[in-house]
């Protein structure tokens, strides 16, 4: 244990700069491989679910709540962007202020969900997401949303632009992730995680914590939404509201080790680039494997890779 | 239209009552989510299919095997996989993910197996026509999933409230760690629940080609959504409460399709959130859950 | 030394350029597929899928397909890769085909909403997109040269013969009224706002019930008691092959009569849906009479008698694959590149796009005949409306009934 305050801060600074250099490790080096890979979409793949995944970090890492249906902010950042473009002819980057401003507002409306518990939540969720799916995807609505038939977006195509756009949300996301890791607001997150009567009895506002951390989640799914949006230029209601999106990120999450900053990263990088080497080949195989994957994963390695080396008392960052 | 509308949904809710019954039994002596739920139903389904074109087997044949079966193919899967998700330190969150990949792991292996093309039986091995009741034409395949369902639900109260083990599960419903402090065998009580939950997905497999036109190997992610709406509208833990929660489930439903069709889809998931949020114990419950 | 490394590096010039000259062939012609082997587009993906592959081994049998910027014959390596019904996965995986693989052709999957993600990367990438089976109007604009819609028509005037039938024959015999309920997706969707539109222009049938679902509905129970309600002469139920499953099992549990019942893949799929529903169920049922039941007189190609015989040969009864019209649709894009290569001048994209909008016109296969807009829309190959009538006691024929020219029997309308 440090003895004086400032080995203390000595040690946060450099736990800081440690975590900090990994993240811009990870995010120049997605900007460096698009001049050398040239299938941009899965490099674009790539960012959305280290994004994501981070996203999803900043909420159950740190709440213990698991959102099912995380996916339902993506969406709503999705179309966010997409109404806003389709029809007021805006440039991009407004659409974008927009994708947040559509995930925070679902966000907002969905705080009540925040007084469930464990899988009462998730699966609250999980319909929520829904919810939003079917009034979005609603052909009544098709004048305002384009309803079942889909979005097309070729005004603003930019794929350059867009890419470099996801890789600066990556770049916050990892970073939130980061102030959460060695900041005060982030211990008290994982006070209330752990035990929020105790957490509150020393004067935490557990409300207040679990609000912010739900409302940057969301926030952090909207903007990757509307930067999807964004690049794909063409897409079906079902494929922005699609529940695997959730369900990946969350196994990536669990896989790699929630609360770190590694745990996603690894998740990520390992199984979605297994997925995408082998999966595309033979998806039926893969598909079982993954879901065997997951079960045992559940079963021995429930906090995921990274616990190989913290249940030994090893700081992952 | 208002009358036939409720008497088909009444009717056809019954089915989703059977489908649900299961997921409540297990949740309520578990608490654990199981979202394989929708594949068992698919694959009580798709045995029934292979059954009948394999052997000619009748459906209502198939699904007293389909009981049997399920039921011992539930014990070894509780034992190699729940009791160590319990020990961990967030069972109900795992238990989500475990159970999502067993249902990957099921859905691959059908689809390898079978491919994906759309599997039905024909409809006259159920009655061809409709059987009027009350005014309203139903198709008689209801019929028989409204009795079969019903005979579940009598089933598993008689289970539940006149039988030893039966008391003993709604004893581990309530307090799993009393229970095993009383020296009860928790696990082969957990076990013989889950067996008899995949046992009743798979009676509600087996009506499901009747009861939705055709089956798919990946049809079980949307069943399991409008399962669990229908077992939290009716409380957890409580049979009767899933019959309610069907029938409910089912009128809106219909209602729906008479005087909103493009919306039907969404009632199941508002549904769901405005009990969660107004009143999670449900229609008919005391309090089982502190938010 | 320096004038005798001059001279070898000239004469590597001059072979390379005697090289270009000649255009080294290459060793084979990529062509780049997508296929769905699982999900809601399955049933109509791998029909497609496994009739192109025929194709190819077809012409890989005899040496490799005829390219005419080389004089000569190449053999030809299919690179498919599964998208599993995802518009998502289908989206990188073309981008995948045309980055990665760089193929030569590219051919969409099956169906307009798989095919809906490769519109904009193909015209990104300048790639030609042959687009088998995506009919929504949206894909074709002017602007965009790199697509042509293969197969069948675009969804905007295919549906005109029932209208047509239904303003002519069917007024005639006291139709007046229709029901349409369709599910909301781009292909029915834009069916059923073609039909409303060719209703209400004709002005002869009135439209009493215009219902949009869900595509994911699989139970119509409900619906049909509210359109019983309401008396139509004429129902039109328009969706994929699942809502027609379940609608034509409901409609006939709920013993409702009317004159004249349509559905999109009675015809289309027909052993698929009579698999799943039974032959009472499907009998004086309307439907489209797909290529798949009706002989055309190709003057390119194998006719549908000898495609059905290498069809059951390569695929024997009892695999997992129906013949119907998607297995026809299949080969048929792959006759459409097989001229395309014969008459391109080069390989380049859009000399391509000329080789192909070329054949407008002047290819028929046993598709009917190959016609295209502007933009790429096909606006020949329209499918005759046909009726299943019985054949003997468990059978059903799909005899064509309208238009005059094509019909080969009469229709029965209800009482």
């Amino acid at each position: 244990m440090p003895d004086t305050a400032s080995e203390a801060r000595n040690r946060l600074i450099r736990r800081v700069v440690l975590d900090t250099g990994i993240a811009a490790a990870v995010v120049i080096g997605m900007g460096v491989a698009r001049g050398v890979y040239s299938n941009e979409l899965m490099l674009f793949n790539f960012i959305v679910f280290l994004a994501l995944a981070q996203g999803l970090n900043i909420i159950y890492g740190f709440t213990g709540y698991l959102p099912f249906g995380y996916v339902g902010f993506y969406g709503a950042g999705a179309y966010g962007f997409s109404l806003v473009v389709m029809h007021l002819h805006v440039p991009a980057m407004i659409g974008m202020v927009a994708a947040a401003v559509a995930a925070l507002v679902l966000a907002v409306i969905l705080l009540p969900l925040l007084r469930l518990s464990g899988a009462y939540f998730a699966i609250a969720s999980m319909a929520a997401a829904q919810a939003v799916y079917e009034i979005v995807a609603n052909p009544d609505l098709e004048d305002i949303t384009k309803g079942p038939y889909g979005v097309s977006l070729s005004d603003v195509f930019a794929p350059a632009l867009s890419y470099y756009t996801a890789l600066a949300i990556l770049a916050g996301a990892l970073l939130l992730v980061v102030w959460l890791r060695n900041s005060r607001f982030g211990m008290s997150l994982q006070a209330i995680r752990d035990d929020s009567v105790s957490a509150a009895m020393s004067g935490i506002s557990v409300v207040h914590g679990r609000t912010v951390a739900w409302l940057l989640s969301a926030l952090v799914a909207g903007l990757v939404g509307g930067v999807f949006a964004w690049h794909i230029s063409v897409f079906y209601p079902d494929t922005a509201f699609d529940l695997s999106v959730s369900i990946f990120s969350t196994v990536f999450l669990l896989f790699g080790g929630a609360t770190t900053l590694c745990g996603p990263l690894l998740g990520v990088f390992i199984l979605y680039g297994v997925y995408n080497v082998i999966g595309i080949a033979v998806p039926q195989y893969f598909q079982f494997t993954y879901g065997a994957l997951i079960v045992l994963l559940v079963l021995f390695l429930p906090n995921g890779l990274v616990s190989l080396l913290t249940s030994r008392g090893i700081r992952v960052p | 239209m208002l009358t036939s509308a409720i008497v088909a949904g009444v009717v056809f809710g019954l089915y989703y009552t059977l489908v649900g019954l299961g997921l409540n039994l297990v949740f309520g002596v578990m608490r654990i989510v199981n979202l394989a739920h929708g594949d068992f139903l698919m694959l009580g389904g798709m045995a029934a299919w292979w059954l009948f074109s394999s052997f000619g087997l009748h459906p209502l044949v198939s699904v007293a095997l389909v009981i049997v079966v399920f039921l011992l193919v539930g014990l070894p899967i509780y034992y190699l996989v729940v009791p160590r998700l319990l020990r961990s330190r967030d069972s109900e969150m795992l238990s989500l993910i475990l159970f999502f990949g067993l249902s990957q792991m099921i859905e691959a292996v059908t689809t390898i197996a079978l491919g994906a093309t759309e599997r039905s039986l024909p409809p006259r091995l159920l009655g061809v026509g409709p059987m009027i009741l009350l005014g309203t034409r139903l198709p008689k395949a209801w019929i028989f999933s409204a009795a079969a369902s019903a005979i579940c639900v009598l089933f598993v109260y008689l289970y539940l409230y006149r039988t030893r083990l039966g008391t003993l599960t709604r004893a581990v419903m309530v307090s799993r760690d009393e229970a095993l402090a009383t020296g009860i065998d928790v696990n082969f009580i957990s076990a013989v629940a889950f067996g008899i939950s995949i046992a009743l997905a798979g009676v509600a497999g087996v009506f499901a080609p009747f009861i939705l036109g055709s089956i798919t190997p990946n049809m079980g992610v949307a069943i399991n959504i409008t399962a669990f709406a229908v077992i939290v509208v009716g409380t957890l833990g409580n049979p009767l409460g899933t019959l309610l929660g069907g029938i409910i489930y089912g009128v809106s439903l219909m209602l729906m399709q008479t005087y909103l069709s493009s919306w039907a889809n969404l009632l199941p998931n508002l549904l769901l959130i405005a009990v969660l949020l107004v009143r999670p114990e449900g229609i008919l419950g005391r309090k089982v859950r502190r938010a | 030394m320096r004038s005798k490394a001059l001279a070898v590096g000239l004469l590597c010039a001059a072979a390379a350029g005697s090289a270009n000259a000649q255009s080294a062939a290459p060793a084979e012609i990529k062509i780049g597929a997508l296929y769905a082997s699982s999900g809601p587009y399955a049933s109509i993906s791998m029909p497609v899928f496994d009739a192109f592959k025929l194709w190819v081994d077809q012409v890989n049998a005899n040496g490799g397909a005829e390219v005419k910027p080389f004089g000569k014959k190449i053999p030809i390596k299919l690179i498919a890769y599964d998208d599993q019904s995802s518009t998502a996965t289908a989206a990188t995986l073309y981008n995948q085909l045309i980055t990665q693989d760089h193929v030569d052709l590219l051919i969409a999957d099956s169906g307009s909403v798989l095919t809906s993600v490769g519109v904009p990367i193909a015209k990104e990438h300048k790639q030609f997109l042959f687009d088998v089976s995506g009919t929504g109007a949206a894909f074709f604009t002017d602007d965009n040269p790199y697509i042509a819609l293969m197969a069948d028509p675009v969804s905007t005037i295919w549906p005109h013969y029932i209208s047509d039938f239904l303003g002519d024959e069917g007024v005639k015999a006291g139709i007046r009224t229709v029901a349409i309920l369709y599910s909301t997706n781009d292909f029915t969707g834009t069916q059923a706002a073609a039909l409303k539109g060719f209703f209400e222009r004709d002005g002869k049938v009135k439209i009493v019930y215009y219902q949009g679902v869900p595509t994911t509905t699989s139970n119509y129970t409900v619906l049909i008691n509210n359109i019983a309600a309401l008396n139509p002469d004429a129902v039109l139920e328009l969706g994929y092959v699942g809502n027609d499953i379940a609608f034509l099992r409901n409609l006939q549990d709920s013993g409702s009569q009317f004159r004249f019942v349509f559905t999109i893949y009675a015809g289309t799929e027909k052993e698929e849906i009579e698999k799943n529903v039974g032959i009472s169920a499907m009998t004086n049922i309307f439907s489209y009479v797909p290529a798949s039941n009706y002989e055309y007189t190709p003057n390119f190609g194998m006719t549908l008698t000898e495609f059905r015989e290498a069809w059951l040969k390569k695929y024997p009864t009892g695999s997992n694959v129906a013949f119907g019209a998607n297995a026809v649709y299949g080969y048929m894009a792959g006759l459409v590149v097989e001229r395309t290569l014969a008459t391109t001048k080069s390989l380049d994209q859009m000399d391509i796009h000329d080789a192909v909008f070329a054949l407008s016109g002047q290819l028929k296969t046993l598709d009917s005949t190959f016609e295209l807009r502007k933009d790429g829309a096909q606006i020949g190959e329209v499918t005759p409306l046909g009726q299943l009538q019985p054949a003997g006691k468990e059978e059903l024929n799909l005899v064509a009934v309208y238009p005059p020219d094509l019909a080969k029997g009469k229709a029965v309308l209800g009482q």
